[in-house]
């Protein structure tokens, strides 16, 4: 029989999905009579879900015409091309 | 300009076209853009990686050798941007050990407390807004290598295998990094959820989401 601490080092692979067949077997049969380990695994993967939702986050429009014109000055920028030339021709 | 794919894109980059810079910015700004959000937690910290980075792919495009995807190359240079310019703030101690992170246990291995599971209340109840806003704080919270394998995998949804070769870091120290990570989130969560609503807004009033997280 697991316990709940080995619930606690199987839970990685378990919510990778890596685990053994067997092993999450014998994972699954411990969950099936224990709510703490059950609250804890929903939990987990809750977080991971909520965290990739966090990933859209549109650019302010600001924030990309300052990077434009940063780029177009840099571009600009007395020496950059003559640097590049040396650079390229050896 | 329509989207280039990226065998083209570079090999445009590598004869210095601007046009493709332009079309660069276009296609990669809202990906690294992301990242250094999640990684600083403000945009102004994010306006500067983002300059640093295209310029840097710009300059350095030379250097990519199609070793690995092109977006890789552009993830690791966000990274390594991004973790500079986060080394210079104070340090962040370092996070619980795993074991003091999940459910206190009795001596033989069993729960020792009740768990509220909470996955069912973010759904339904929670202020969703006050849950990302909570959750961008506790990323701010973790120490940088483990902020940077959980931003990667966790936040940007790359594989482990393409997270751990852009953070030049073995599957084994993605794991634990990312395991500690993940239950340290959770656990601000949990504790942020049990709170009881009254202290929870006297608790905002102190929390700005540009403040740099000490
Ligand atoms: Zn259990």
């Amino acid at each position: 029989m697991l316990k709940c601490r080995d619930i606690g080092q199987l839970l990685y692979d378990y919510v990778e999905g890596v685990l053994d067949p067997p092993i999450r077997q014998q994972l699954e049969q411990h969950l099936a009579d224990c709510p703490g380990c059950i609250a804890f695994v929903n939990t987990y993967r809750q977080t991971i879900t909520l965290s990739k939702e966090l990933r859209e986050e549109e650019i302010p429009q600001e924030l990309q015409q300052k990077l434009q014109s940063f780029i177009k000055e840099k571009l600009h920028e007395p020496g950059f091309w003559s640097r590049l030339r040396t650079r390229l021709t050896g | 300009m329509s989207p280039l794919d990226d065998q083209e894109l570079i090999s445009r980059l590598k004869k210095k076209d601007e046009a493709a810079l332009e079309a660069l910015i276009a296609q990669y700004e809202t990906k690294v853009f992301g990242l250094a959000v999640r990684f600083t937690g403000n945009h102004q910290d994010a306006e500067e990686i983002l300059q640093d980075v295209f310029w840097t792919i710009f300059e350095k495009i030379d250097t990519f050798r199609g070793e690995s995807k092109f977006s890789s190359w552009i993830y690791r240079i966000a990274t390594n941007v991004a973790l500079m310019k986060l080394r210079k703030r104070p340090k962040i101690r370092e996070i619980p050990l795993e074991e003091e992170l999940g459910p206190a246990m009795t001596e033989d291995g069993m729960i020792a407390e009740p768990v509220v599971d909470w996955s069912r209340l973010a759904d339904e109840e929670l202020d969703r807004k006050e849950l990302d806003h909570r959750i961008e704080g506790a990323i701010g919270l973790l120490p940088l290598d483990y902020r940077s394998v959980f931003v990667l995998r966790d936040v940007e949804g790359l594989s482990a295998e393409e997270t751990s070769r852009i953070l030049r870091i073995s599957i084994a120290a993605l794991k634990s990094r990312l395991h500690r990570a993940r239950l340290f989130l959770r656990k601000q969560l949990a504790d942020y959820t049990q709170v009881p609503q009254s202290s929870l807004e006297a608790d905002q009033v102190g929390m700005k989401k540009d403040e740099p997280h000490a």
